[in-house]
Formats: C-alpha cells, structure tokens, sequence
C-alpha cells in the first residue's frame, strides 16, 4: 500500500518528521519498506497571475501577457491559446529548469522581450498534457513556490499491510493507526452533500444473495461531464500507484484509496429497466468483463445483473456492458459490502485480481458503505458537474458487533509485565476497540466493523503488546523444568555419517531434493524398479526439477561435472540426504529386486524421546499421548505419504590428490569406496557384507551391493562409462549410496568391554595360489572358522600372473595361556589342509 | 725397565690419534692383550721384589691413564659421528607437509550444527517430519484453511491433491503436539520448497523451526531465547529489533530483526537502507493451533518461530549469492 504523507496529514495532525513516522509504523506492524522522495521534475516555477493579454501586430499566434509574479510585473510572450486575463498559471523564469531539463533563458521572440514561460502540465513533467497553459486552480497565492502550492515535494510510504489487516488499504486506516500512534484523532473527510429530487432517474435494487452481500448502496448522479479530472486528485491518484483515467473512474479510485471501500460506476443509460439485481450464478455462462475477455461463470460466482442480465463480476470487475464511456450522462454508482469468501473463490478460479477484489478479499468496513456512496457523488459533482439525485438504495442486512472478553490479569501475564488495567483499556480505545462492559475479571470489548481480524482474546493481547510496543516488553528466560536432550537415532546417526567422510576428505554436496525425470533412465533404471517411479511435482519449475529424486548419485555426478570442468579432476563427495519412493501399497516388484527397506514416512513416527516424561498429568495423563486417534484420523483419511529414507551417497573419481613430491599418488578405485564404507560402518560397531551387484549402471566387474547384518543396504562400485557419459564425464568415477535408516536401526549399540589378552599372539604367514573365480573373501571365512583362536585374518600380499598368488597373515590369540608351538603348528596344517581342499587353491611353495 | 719410555710412547701412540680407525688400532697398540701395557706387565714378573710394586704401581698407574684418554676419545667419536648422521639428515623445512585428506561439511550443515548446538544447550531436541506432507499439516492445522488469504504468501508444489512439498517446517510443530503432551521444546530443522526461482530465491531451501509449549510461556520469553540464539550466533554486540507481524499460526505474531552487518546499521544495498536484516519470524502459539492438536489454551502457552538457514549462513559468512549453495564448488565448499 503507498501512501502519500501529504494525504495521511488530512486525516491526523502529524508533528513529526516523515522517517520517524515511518519507524514507528513498522514497529507497530506496518513495515514501510520504502520511504519515496517524490519531487518535481522542474526547478523553481511560481505562481503568476495574468493581468493582461495583447496580441503584438505581425504576429499570428502569439500571445503577450503581463503577468504578476508577486515581486514584479513581467511581459512573457506565449503561444498557447487557451488562457484568459485572470488566470493563474505556472511560471517559469530565467534559469528554471524544465521537466526535459531545457533551461529558461530571457529571449527575444518576433522582436518582442519575453521573461520566463507559462508551462503547460507535459512541461512542467505532471502529465502528457500538452494542449494548453496549466491553468491554476483561483486558490492559489501569485509568487508561491508550484511545488508547495501543489503538494509536489511529498515523501510516499510503501507500507507492507499484514494480510489479515484489510482495513489499513486505506489512507484511513494507516491514519487511524497513526492517530494511535501520536495519541491523536482522526477527522474524516468533510464535504457537504448538495442532493436533488429527481423523478425520472429511479433504480430498482433487489439483493437475492444477503450470505454474498450483506450491503449494498445505490446513488445516482445526472449530467456529468467525462473530463480528465483535476491535478491534485490525478496527482494522488498517480502517487498511489494507479493511473489517473477519466474524472468518474478515478473518483471511485480516489475513494477506495482513501476509505478503502472500492466503488463501481455504472453508465446508468445502459443498465436494463434501470435495476440491480445482485444474485449467483445459476450455471456456466460467460460474462464479457470491460478489459474485453470473455469470462467463464460457474454456478455460485456473486454476479451484479441489471433487468436482463450480469452487468459486473461482484467485487472484481464490471462488464464491458455497463461500463463508463467518454458519451456517459448519468451514472449510477455501487458502493457495497461483499462476503470475503465468495470474491476469493471466483477472483482466485478467474486469476483475476483487482486493486477492488483484493480489498473486499480481506473485509472491509460495512458500516462506512454510504459515507464513501456519499463521498464520491459529492466529489463527482465538484468535478464532473451534474446533480446529486437526492437519497439512495440500499440493502443493509445489519449484524450486531463482536464482543470479546478479555481477562485483564491473563494479558499481562501472556505478555510477560505488569500492566494496568486502565492502561490496557486505554491502549485499545487509542484503536478504537471500545469497552462495552466491566466485570471484576475484566473488560467486554466490541470489535469496530472494519476489524475482522479480531475474534477471540489473543488477538486483543496481541493489540495491546502492539501498542504497547514490543520493544517494550522484557526479555526473560522461560521458567520450565529441566529436561535431559536426547538425539533421535537418524539424525544422529546422518551427522556422524557426515564428520566420518568429511574426516575421510570428502566435500560435502548438497543438492535438491528434485531431479529430471530423465535422470532415471541416464541411470538405465529399468521400469518396475522402485526407483524407476517417482513422485512427481504436478506443477514443476521446469523438467528438469520435475520429480523428487530416488538416488543421490545423479545429484552428485552434476556436482562432480561442474567441478571438474572447472578443472578439479581429483576429487571425493559425498550428500546425506532424502529420496524418496512412490508409497502405493503392494509392491510387486520388492521381491524381484532385494528391497532397500526404506525408513518409516519422513522417519518421523519414532516416538519423542522427550514425550511426556514428565507429561502434565493435571492436563491431561499419559505419556505419550493416548487421546490422539481423533486428531490424527483427520489427518490421515489421505493415501499414505511417499516414504523417505535418508540415504549417504558417495562418488570418487581421479587420484588421491593431484601429485605429491614423494612420489605419485595411487589412483582412486573400488577399494578406496569399499574402505570408506568399511570405516564408517565400524564407527557405528557394524561391519560390511558384499555381495556381487547387478545394479544397472555400474560396472559389474568392479560392483558390489552392500549388505548390513543380512539386510541389503545399498550398492558401490564403479560407473557404467555411458551413464557418466550422459553427464559429461569422461574419467572414471566411483559411486556408492547406502541407507542410513538401515545403519541407524542396527547400529549405535552400547558397546561391551572385552578384556585385553595378556599373553603374546601368534603371527603366521601363508600364501596360496588361486584359479581365477575363486573369492578372497571366501578363503578368510574358511580361515576364520577353523579356531577361535585364530583372531584376525588379514591380506598382506596379491599377485597375479598366469595365476593369481594371495598372501595370508594370520594372528592366533588366547585368553588363557600363551599359545605353543605345536598347537599353532597343528591349527597351520588344519589351515592348510582345508584351503587346499577347495578346488582351485594350492599352496605356494 | 724404563717407564719413562713407556709413557713417552703411550703419549706419543695417543696423540697420533687422528680417526676412529686410528683410535682402535692405538687401543691395540697400546691395551690389545698383546699390547704395548701387556708386554711391559709381562716384562714386569722379571724384575726384583723391591722394584716391582712401585713400577707395576707406576705402569697401571699410566694404564689408567691411557684407557681414561681413550674412552674420552672414542665418546668424542661417537658424538662426532652421531651428529654427521644427523648432518646428512637435514631437510628442507619449507617443503610442503604430507597432510592427512580432509573435506569440508557444507556451511548449511555447519549453520544447522551450530543452531542446534545452541539451542540444544536451552534444552530443545531435534524433531523432524517428511518434507512430502499433507497439506493438512502444512496449512490446514496451522490455521490456514482453504480460501485462506495467506496461502498466497507462500508458492506451493503440489504431488497429489491435498499432498504437498512442504513449504515451511512448521507443520513439525503439529506432528510433534500430535505425538506429546507438553512440556514440548523442539527444534525442526530441514527442507523446504517453494515455487519460486529467481536471483534472490532457490525452489529448495532449509529452515530450522522451534516450539516452545509449557505452562505459563510468555510472549516475553519468546524475546528471551531469540535474544539468547541471535547473540550466540551474530555475537554479543548486536543489536536486535522485535516488531509485530502477522502468521495465521502465532499471535502476537513478531519478525525479528538485527542490525545490518554490512553497514553496521547505516543503511545500504543489501538492507535497503533500513540498517535491519529480517532474521526470522515468530509468535505465540495461535490459540487455534492448540485447539485443533487438542490442547487447551487455558491451560497451556508456547511460542514458535521459523527462520532461514541460507539467509542465516549467507549473513554470517557474508556469502552474497544463494545459488552458490547449491553449485557445491569445491573452492566454495574449501573455504568454511
Ligand atoms: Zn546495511
């Protein structure tokens, strides 16, 4: 909402200076966003009288004038006609500067001295009127400043008005706030209204939809004249934000603007058997609006019809039937109140908002309908001519005003400070919210008719809070019970996932939680795959942000392909975040691929470690709460909600780093991902199963899918080259992406102490020799069960020529006794004995 | 028998020690048990008893003598060699170090770590909820009904009728309240989504959003923990402004602003020559609110409030593009 400060000063008497005033609205709940310095766009023109007009021989057009300038009697040679002794007219002297910057010199014209120029409005910069001298109004005083005596120099406020305050998108209501705020009053504005029996102009008015429009108010005015309308009200008009148009249309402006009840002229000639009918749509029709679209009504739309038919959308926009013309005569004018809900419906189906539809949207002041009718006539006639008809139309289905009970003592302790009883009631009178009654709790309030954002005591705390000023409330610290701060496994769980790859040099990525859809089959995700059917966004920013995502890694690999066509080619990142799956029901195709057991919905329905430990019996009892089926029922009548497991996703590509002078660094590969997984899953006490993958876009060589404690968890490996390709990557990159909901369920357990062998272990070597196809993984597991004293089993050595060659370390431990010889020695040839069993291994010699 | 010769030579053999390896060949010379002291020892058994005590006492006197000089020789040796060793050793200390990889978290995920850090120390736990949500809990329990005005204020993705992205993290506030009795003091961080991309907007961001729900929680605490927040996060000094606002969800409703950290609150670009920077914005608990959970606003109170976490970020780290959160530069990324 802009306001012009020069207009808010015709309301309430304001003795300070436009910034503080601006300050102190936005602590009031009105942020002024701006504070526009609007000034002339000339220099120094004054106001002059003409006193005389001579027409120089020899000249055809020109005009010498003898004009008043307060300090001296000029001669100024004009060309314009339309100018009469008497006038007063703007000014301009030597060395004033022009709205088109052209600076006034004294010159000659025809031979004749001229001292300055009259300015026309397009010269002056006030419109692109340029067909005559600006012809001032008699009011104004010869020698003035134009810009004082126009009110040009102004400071316009733009006012961020809270959607619930309808009533301040008026000059009035960000006065009466204003008024509140200097502890002043504010006047409406005065006019006398000069009303004439007429017999011929008569309307019929029938309301058939009081639910839709509880008021209505029809005036009349005959023999106007369409004319641009006078400076002052196009210049407020303008200052406002709309555009001045013809002196009706911009009197219902000027008067919304000002009282914030929007009007609608009718060219009373072309109403039908001169009635207003206000009713609902019966069915779909279409209705021309007066922009000259064709508009589709359903049944229900608020319509304003004449004897025929609709004449006007209600409260949104007239028709192009009934609207006002440069030939209208008399015009009958609308001032109602419409049901907020009804203009929303239809504004919202028809995207069509008005600087009318909006205010009604929000409520307006139902009992101010006939001032504004009032108004408008009365500033109709001052500058349009014609005759008020006498008296009016109406429909008024009056309601009595809210009351509100407000329990003094709980405001103050809401608000956190003492406040006095008579120091809140006189908070809200300042408002005017007047106390209806006084009881010994405390005080019955009537909500005025333009409040409707005031319906129960809170809202009158909040009124009070702002009046009182919020930065005159305290701080305190709450008072509460102590209370020990648990973390929920899953976000425990995803930040120490985090501090494990940051440690291990990873670069955190973040990414949206949206794709492409595209990216699933760039992924080769066959259809039937659960991650093959997304979520889909019904109104997407565009394709590519089409569909919530089911994988982390194409995310990753545009992170990874900004980065290295930027030059970084060695590089490791990882993303802990949601995917999320399609949640319809029976899924047929879970057991055709291991299922990645997603988390519960958003991972949410954990109970609250901190539920009601300590819950309020007196309110109510129980824990965790037993009354809730109802509330959530309501809830949940909808289809269940995708679910959305957190998952971490990782890709490596290049070298460890780029170089180090020691000497090369290793390329990254498989077992740098597999490694990672290891440790991180160590850090929560699980361990990592693989498994051969057949995962669509890896590599199946150099892939595994990852298990944890049999359950599959998710997959790693090396990228298919055609997937990178399709992201513009052309080095090899290592992907994995595992389920954190998995890795929370099953990790973070207490751990148990195991003692600390006392006695010295046992070290042997052993290398075998391997055909191809057989596992090395498989051969430890063999080793392992063979005692458990044999505590750990490491790799120490891999060859491959003709035949692959593996060297084993093993470690024997006892917890009882310090192992001998003969009894490792028998458990070697044990090993030995049953690895070379296994077809295909034998030891080396 | 001449001692006199003996020390001569023992002196003579001794001061011709020039390296090691004349240090081991003088100490057989001169100690080797075929030695220059054995011999005169064994030459010793052939003179008489008188004379005998006095010169052995006089040869093992000079014996004594010659292994002190020799080992304090061969320390010195050793010490030489010792620090030869560590000469060869020497190294360039301006060469780079072999550093052990590190990466960098997010600075989103080190916002989010520090506001949890602060106000898990004023006792707030961490709550979550999906980010696909019913609309129900997005707008509808949050007072926000169909046809409401406010709706317009915030661009919704839909994925099904009545099923949307959410577009804040407030409806965590009424999971929780639906799951727990008070005393509730909750933190909801997470992600969000409006339909809204431009310079100044990305259609996902982060907020973190707090619930308060307790007997007797005024509008005056609400000041007190943001004061509290707001000062662990932007330091001590700044200054910080409350100001009424409207949330169909909170009433008293307050945006909360703090002093420009460019200008320092003289006004500029980026605050609009105001000298604030909206922070976030809070309230107490609409009363609607608790009705609809089932709770009774006679009985209990509570505050909430929402903020921006890259709004928050880009303030502290004086970061001045919000896309460059979602490029994941690693230049970008390195420097937090
Ligand atoms: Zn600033």
């Amino acid at each position: 909402m802009r306001v012009p400060f020069e207009w808010l000063k015709e309301f309430v008497p304001i003795d300070v200076g436009a910034s503080d005033l601006a300050k102190r609205l936005t602590m009031r709940g009105f942020e002024v966003e701006a504070e526009e310095a609007v000034r002339p766009a000339f220099s120094d023109v004054i106001v002059g009288e003409i006193l005389d007009i001579d027409r120089p021989a020899g000249t055809e057009k020109l005009l010498l004038c003898k004009v008043d300038i307060g300090r001296d009697v000029l001669p100024i040679v004009c060309g314009a006609q339309n100018i009469a002794t008497g006038n007063k007219v703007p000014v301009a002297l030597p060395n004033t500067r022009l709205a088109d910057g052209t600076v006034i010199e004294k010159r000659k014209v025809k031979g004749i001295e001229s001292y300055g120029m009259l300015c026309s409005e397009r010269e002056l910069g006030l419109s692109d009127d340029h067909s005559g001298i600006f012809i001032l109004s008699d009011e104004f005083r010869v020698g003035d400043s134009l810009s004082d005596a126009l009110g040009l120099a102004d400071t316009v406020f733009d006012v961020n008005v809270p959607p619930n305050r309808g009533d301040c998108q008026s000059i009035l209501g960000i006065a009466r706030e204003v008024a509140s705020i200097l502890n002043k009053k504010v006047t409406l504005p005065s006019f006398t209204l000069v009303e004439k029996e007429d017999p011929e102009l008569r309307m019929s008015l029938a309301v058939l939809s009081p639910d839709g429009c509880p008021r209505y108010v029809l005036r009349m005015i005959r023999d106007i004249a369409i004319l641009p309308s006078p400076f002052w009200m196009r210049n407020r008009i303008t200052k406002c934000g709309m555009r001045p148009i013809s002196s009706i249309v911009d009197v219902t402006n000027y008067v919304m603007v000002e009282l914030g009840q929007p009007l609608h002229a009718f060219d009373y000639q072309k109403l039908a058997r001169a009635r207003i009918e206000v009713r609902l749509a019966g069915e779909k029709s279409t209705f021309r609006s007066l922009d000259g679209v064709d508009r589709k009504l359903e049944e229900g739309d608020l319509l304003i019809c004449d004897g025929e038919g609709p004449v006007a959308l209600a409260g949104i926009m007239g028709g192009e039937n009934s609207e006002i013309t440069s030939v209208t005569k008399h015009v009958a004018l609308e001032s109602a109140y419409f049901n907020p809900l009804f203009i929303r419906r239809t504004a919202r189906r028809l995207e069509l908002r008005s600087e009318a539809s909006l205010r009604f949207e929000k409520g307006i002041d139902i009992a101010n309908a006939d001032f504004a009718a009032q108004r408008a006539v009365s500033l109709m006639h001052r500058i349009a001519g014609g005759t008020v008809v006498k008296g009016s139309k109406e429909f008024y289905e009056k309601k009595e005003p809210r009351t509100i009970f407000v329990n003094l003592k709980k405001v103050g302790e809401l608000i956190g400070m003492p406040i006095e009883r008579e120091d809140i009631i006189k908070s809200l009178q300042s408002i005017d919210i007047p106390v209806v009654k006084r009881e010994k709790e405390g005080v019955v309030v009537s909500v005025p008719p333009f409040r409707h954002d005031l319906a129960e005591y809170m809202d009158i705390v909040e009124e009070v809070a702002r009046i009182i000023g919020y930065e005159n409330i305290p701080a305190t610290v709450p008072i509460s019970r102590l209370m020990p701060v648990r973390q929920q496994k899953m976000s425990l769980t995803a930040s120490l996932a985090k501090q494990y790859f940051v440690s291990s040099g990873f670069y955190e990525a973040i990414n949206y939680g949206f794709f492409n859809e595209k990216d699933i089959t760039r992924f080769l995700i066959p259809e039937g795959d659960t991650r093959s059917r997304c979520v889909s966004i019904l109104n997407p920013i565009s394709q590519e942000l089409g569909v919530m995502r089911t994988l982390l890694s194409p995310g990753l690999l545009e992170s990874l392909a900004y980065n290295v066509n930027r030059g970084i080619k060695h590089l490791r990142m990882f993303e802990v975040g949601k995917v999320f799956y399609k949640a319809d029901g029976t899924d047929s195709d879970s057991e055709a691929r291991p299922s990645l057991r997603p988390g519960t919905p958003g991972g949410s329905e954990e109970p609250h470690p901190q539920a009601g430990t300590r819950a309020y019996a007196e309110v109510r009892r129980g824990e965790r709460r037993s009354d809730n089926e109802g509330i959530q029922r309501k809830a949940n009548r909808c289809e269940p909600l995708p679910q959305e497991p957190v998952f971490a996703g990782l890709v490596l590509t290049g070298r460890e780093r780029e170089y180090f002078w020691k000497g090369a660094p290793p390329e990254l590969d498989f077992f740098d991902l597999k490694g990672v997984l290891e440790g991180m899953l160590d850090s929560f006490g699980l361990s990592l199963e693989v498994k051969r993958s057949e995962e669509p876009f890896l590599n199946r060589y150099n892939a595994s899918d990852l298990f944890i404690a049999g359950v599959r968890a998710g997959w790693a490996g090396e990228l298919k080259q055609e997937v990178l390709a399709a992201y513009g990557i052309e080095q090899k990159v290592y992907a994995a992406e595992i389920d954190l909901t998995i890795v929370a369920a099953q990790g973070l357990e207490e751990r148990k102490y195991q003692p600390v062998p006392r006695y010295p272990s046992v070290i042997r070597d052993f290398s075998f020799i391997i055909e191809p196809g057989i596992s090395v993984g498989s051969l430890i597991d063999n080793i392992k069960a063979v005692s458990p004293l044999i505590v750990s089993v490491g790799v120490f050595d891999l060859f491959k020529r003709e035949k692959t060659s593996v060297a084993f370390r093993v470690t024997f431990q006892s917890l009882e006794d310090t192992l001998r010889d003969e009894s490792v020695n028998k458990l070697q040839e044990i090993i030995i004995r049953k690895l070379t069993q296994i077809e295909g291994v034998k030891l080396r010699a | 028998m001449d001692v006199k010769t003996l020390k001569e030579k023992a002196v003579a053999e001794i001061s011709s020690i020039k390296s090691v390896e004349d240090l081991k060949r003088v100490g057989t010379t001169l100690l080797g048990r075929k030695g220059l002291f054995s011999e005169y020892l064994q030459e010793l058994k052939t003179v008489n008893q008188e004379q005998r005590k006095s010169l052995g006492q006089a040869i093992n006197e000079l014996k004594g003598w010659a292994e002190a000089k020799l080992q304090e020789l061969e320390a010195l040796y050793k010490k030489e060699e010792q620090e030869q060793k560590e000469r060869e050793s020497r190294v360039d200390i301006t060469m780079p170090g072999n550093r052990p990889l590190l990466g960098k978290a997010h600075p989103i995920t080190l916002t989010f770590r520090e506001m949890e850090r602060i106000f898990s120390s004023l006792g707030f736990e961490v709550a979550e909820g999906p980010n696909i949500e019913l609309d129900y809990y997005n707008f509808e329990a949050l007072n926000l009904p169909k046809d409401h005005p406010a709706r317009d204020m915030q661009d919704t993705f839909y994925v099904a009728p009545g099923v949307v992205l959410r577009t804040h993290t407030s409806p965590v506030q009424i999971r929780v309240m639906e799951r727990q009795l008070p005393p509730i003091r909750i933190i909801a961080p997470g992600a969000v989504y409006r339909h809204d991309q431009d310079i100044s907007h990305t259609p996902m961001f982060h907020q973190v959003e707090g619930l308060m729900v307790d007997r007797n929680v005024r509008f005056s605490d609400l000041k007190g923990i943001l004061t509290i927040f707001l000062h662990e996060m932007f330091g001590e000094n700044v200054p910080l402004r409350f100001r009424p606002s409207y949330f169909p969800f909170t009433e008293p409703s307050a945006e909360v602003d703090i002093g420009c950290v460019i200008c320092g609150g003289k006004g500029c670009r980026v605050c609009k020559e105001t000298g604030w920077l909206e922070i976030l914005g809070s309230g107490m608990v609409h009363p609607e609110v608790f009705r609809i959970v089932g709770y009774d606003p006679e009985e209990v109170s509570g505050f909430a409030f929402g903020m921006g976490v890259e709004r928050i970020a880009m303030i502290k780290y004086g970061i001045d593009d919000i896309k460059q959160f979602y490029y994941n530069d690693v230049r970008f990324l390195a420097q937090f």
